[in-house]
């Protein structure tokens, strides 16, 4: 902690700020973020000054343990892809998408329920997204956000598999949605960076085409 | 300084109890992320770098050379007051960790009672078995048998026996409830001397109940033990998997993994057929089983052709599969054991004594509630935990009769809880809730909430500028049923930015709204137009917040970034009376207006400042009333019970503050959230009809007091 000087930087939104404000203060060092909330703070940070830059975000500090960055790296995720489920809401209906599917080649049981489940793929999209946040948020599996056991790293990669077949849904089914989004967000290439670099879902089943930069692609040399 | 008071934190804690899993695990882990921190400076890169070092240099230039006075009392009161703060933490800590050892205390003693309890039922029930022999016997000789005299009923408690007797109707049955109900009167109160609250004993009493069912405790226990024998299997899985980095396809040591995971997998599975798992689970691990080796999908993954999909791929990523198959097994098991225990609690139990202690039980739950009732609480604890939110929750709205409430956070979601529905936590006193329905429309952050009076709609505000009217679906919904279109009713068109706060007439069922577009708008929410009116200021700016005054319904309170509020009468749109106070010093810098809301009976508005401070403005006069330092850091947040007796603010100090309104003291202050970026607390609730208060936060979480 700092001596406080009168001109320290309060990092607030107060009411009534306007949106293209909000969270629009200097950035804050990661080393002086004393929060039990600093690696998503940190994170939050990078996205917002570009969310373009996805070596940049993705970019681990040194001393940063791995699981909590990947455990807050898939929770941010996550939360930006309800912006996908949203729009798919206006567009993908269960009586036309009735299973869900990427290629033809997979039909996806929705792993929410009891029994596995083929659910339309706006019910997969929610009940994907629900039941990971719950996971995710599970007291359970991670009780603290500053350190995560071994053994709740280890779901992090099915959850990886099954967000990432909204992605695959959207971009063979709704391609025009896909294609606004991920301009706004770059999501998807920012989730496949992620995944390839933990190794978290293997390559096959990247099936959504991350066509500029492929070469850039850091891969297995990198990570 | 900033890293020894941490650290010593974090060994205070430790100190306190190894047991305290969450927060001594937590500040535990801070230390190790800042002293991580240091040595990022060089690795983030140039960007970040780049603007911390300055900074930094500042810093110790200022720090070193010069110390002015004010700057040193200024540094002094920080330090206080974080000091205060960290003390207020540990307190609530050591509360915890303190209630928790009288809960395993009381636990114990209830426990030992329970033993003597069914002791003396066992006796009862050979009593009453005798009993029936002999009548028995009298039926069949017509006299009685010859040691018959020597039988006498259990000294002690002569009204047990007839009420265990197999014969449910026995004509005593109402005297034993009373005795009964006396015993457990009795053990309650030793209980509450012992120093326990009413929600340790409804805690105890399901305790107690599940112990009940210990046949089938005994099984689940079995049911539990081999997941630890499936992490066991993890970590081997996994330590094939750390062979596996290095030579990726090497053929032999595939072969010596797929033994391990085999292994592995069949030790899981064996448990697994024990358990009777559903057969389109079993399908899909025996087809993994199949090929060890790997088909490359998942056990959720059903091929649209099969007899193509079951070409073996000899994969890099078999022992990975594997593992995951393994990790999916056990949450698959995990998840039957928490069905189970439902179903096994309703059918198998212990046969009639089960079901008798469960009258029991459930009588004394009754009673509890009454006491509840009754007797007039004055401390409020923390019972549940609402976690599923990526990020801050900056709002939340009571159902007005239910125990249901709904949160609105910046991950763009609305979540709707049911505090009846609770997740079994192990090991803590609170209890996890688990959302049963998600609203999404908004794309950003959710702002601003409220629930209509009735409690079938809700109104939410975003940073988008939309306000949605939502109809809340049924509080026993299926949290995965499928998608209803039409629980979005509709949008209120009409801002053009973020709407920061929202307010619901309970007579008329308007609804008003704040935007930073600079208005506030007036709504009608079952008109097909729905906007009524618009009132902005140029003079004041921004608005804030507003609400409703409540003993004139007509009029609406604004609160503006130039930290003045304006009454408006809504169907004239002028502005009646404006709120302001000339004397207090240094302007009105920093007096920024976090919260407006109105007393519910008296023409009082209540303010929540930047400065710390609370304010109370007469709406007549428009003159300020009383003005007060409520907390450490900007009051965020106000509410008030429905009867106007108590306020309830938040701030970013982490705090939440409870006051009584007759003489404006801290009647108790809880710690309740931690802090994201220089925010914490967002909003506060009272719910309108049941003893519950709610508070909302950076941290993403909720919290329902009782
Ligand atoms: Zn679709
Ligand atoms: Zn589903």
């Amino acid at each position: 902690m700092k001596m406080a000087d009168g001109s320290t930087i309060l990092r607030r939104n107060r009411p009534g700020t306007k949106a293209k404000d909000f969270s629009r203060w200097p950035d804050e060092p990661l080393e002086e973020m004393d929060s039990t909330l600093a690696v998503q703070q940190y994170i939050q940070q990078l996205i917002r000054r570009d969310p373009s830059s996805v070596e940049l975000i993705l970019t681990m500090p040194e001393a940063q343990d791995e699981g909590v960055w990947k455990y807050e790296h898939l929770r941010q995720f996550c939360m930006e892809l309800n912006g996908l489920a949203v729009r798919l809401q206006s567009q993908c209906f269960p009586s036309t998408c009735t299973q869900m599917t990427a290629t033809e080649q997979w039909i996806f049981l929705c792993a929410a329920h009891k029994t596995p489940k083929e659910c339309p793929a706006i019910d997969y999209t929610r009940h994907t997204l629900d039941g990971a946040a719950c996971l995710l948020n599970s007291n359970k599996y991670f009780p603290s956000r500053v350190s995560i056991k071994e053994s709740s790293v280890a779901k992090l990669g099915s959850v990886c598999r099954r967000v990432y077949r909204i992605f695959s849904h959207a971009y063979f089914h709704h391609r025009r949605i896909f294609d606004e989004f991920e301009a706004e967000t770059y999501l998807c290439h920012r989730f496949t960076h992620f995944v390839t670099k933990y190794d978290l879902m293997s390559k096959e089943n990247l099936i959504v085409p991350i066509t500029e930069e492929e070469n850039a692609t850091p891969g297995e040399s990198e990570a | 300084m900033g890293t020894n008071s941490a650290s010593a934190t974090g060994m205070n804690i430790k100190a306190a109890g190894g047991g305290g899993v969450g927060s001594g695990g937590g500040s535990g882990g801070e230390d190790t992320n800042g002293g991580g921190g240091s040595g990022v400076i060089g690795g983030v890169g140039n960007n970040s770098g780049g603007t911390g070092a300055p900074a930094g240099m500042n810093n110790q230039q200022n720090s070193a050379p010069q110390y002015t006075i004010p700057g040193i009392l200024h540094f002094i009161q920080h330090e206080w007051s974080r000091f205060e703060l960290e003390r207020s933490q540990w307190d609530v800590d050591r509360a915890e960790l303190q209630a928790r050892i009288a809960m395993l205390l009381g636990e114990r003693k209830g426990q030992e009672s329970l033993k003597s309890d069914l002791i003396r039922r066992i006796k009862m029930l050979e009593y009453a078995l005798k009993q029936e022999r002999v009548k028995f016997h009298r039926l069949k000789y017509g006299c009685d048998p010859p040691q018959l005299n020597e039988i006498k009923p259990p000294a002690d408690e002569p009204g047990i026996g007839s009420e265990v007797a197999p014969d449910s109707e026995v004509p005593y049955s109402s005297v034993s409830n009373t005795t009964w109900r006396q015993g457990r009167q009795m053990l309650r109160q030793y209980l509450q001397e012992i120093g326990y609250t009413d929600t340790i004993i409804d805690v105890r009493s399901n305790r107690v109940r599940s112990l009940l069912g210990m046949n089938n405790n005994a099984e689940q226990e079995e049911n539990v033990s081999p997941n630890i024998n499936g992490s066991e299997n993890n970590k081997r899985a996994s330590e094939s998997q750390g062979r596996r980095t290095p030579a990726k396809k090497s053929q032999p040591m595939n072969d010596a993994m797929i033994l391990d995971t085999e292994a592995a997998v069949m030790a899981n599975f064996a448990f697994l057929a024990q358990t009777d798992v559903e057969m389109s689970d079993d399908d899909d691990i025996s087809e993994d089983l199949d090929m060890v080796t790997g088909e490359n999908e998942d056990s959720d993954v059903k091929t649209t052709k099969r007899s193509k999909g079951k070409n073996i791929i000899m994969g890099e990523d078999v022992d990975a599969e594997a593992k995951e198959v393994l990790n999916e097994l056990n949450l698959l098991t995990e998840g039957r054991y928490e069905v189970s225990e439902e179903e096994v609690d309703a059918s198998l139990g212990l046969g009639e004594l089960a079901q008798l202690t469960v009258n029991n039980e459930a009588e004394t739950a009754y009673d509890v509630s009454n006491t509840k009732e009754s007797a007039y609480r004055k401390t409020w604890n923390a019972k549940y935990t609402l976690r599923s939110h990526f990020d801050g929750v900056r709002a939340l709205a009571f159902h007005p009769e239910e125990p249901v409430l709904i949160t609105a956070s910046e991950d763009h979601t609305l979540k709707l809880w049911n505090l009846q529905k609770t997740v079994p936590a192990k090991k803590s006193a609170s209890l996890d809730v688990e959302p049963l329905y998600t609203f999404r429309a908004h794309s950003g952050p959710v702002l601003s909430l409220a629930m209509s009076t009735g409690g079938e709609t809700c109104f939410s505000g975003g940073l988008d500028g939309q306000i949605h009217c939502w109809k809340l679906p049924n509080s026993n919904i299926d949290p995965y049923d499928s998608y209803d279109p039409t629980v979005l009713r509709n949008t209120f068109e009409g801002h053009c930015d973020a709407i920061w706060g929202l307010s619901v007439n309970h007579t008329k069922g308007h609804l008003v709204s704040c935007s930073a577009d600079g208005t506030v708008k007036l709504w009608s929410p079952d008109v097909k137009v729905p906007l009524l009116n618009t009132y902005s200021s140029e003079l004041e700016g921004v608005p804030t917040s507003v609400d409703f005054v409540r003993d004139e319904l007509d009029r609406i309170v604004v609160a503006y970034n130039s930290a003045h509020c304006i009454i408006y009468d809504t169907e004239t749109g002028k502005q009646v009376v404006k709120l302001e106070h000339t004397k207090e010093m240094s302007g009105n810098f920093g007096k920024f207006i976090n919260k407006v809301i109105s007393h519910p009976t008296l023409p009082v508005t209540i303010t929540a400042h930047e400065d710390r401070h609370i304010r109370f403005w007469d709406n007549t006069s428009g003159k300020l009333v009383h003005s007060m330092v409520a907390h450490l850091e900007p009051v965020t947040s106000l509410a008030i019970d429905a009867h106007g007796l108590y306020l309830l603010s938040g701030s970013h100090d982490c705090s939440i503050r409870l006051w009584n309104l007759d003489n404006k003291t801290c009647v108790q202050e809880i710690t309740a959230h931690r802090k994201k970026f220089d925010e914490s607390i967002f909003d506060v609730a009272f719910h309108p009809s049941k003893p519950y208060i709610a508070s909302a936060g950076a941290d993403g979480l909720a919290k329902v007091f009782v």
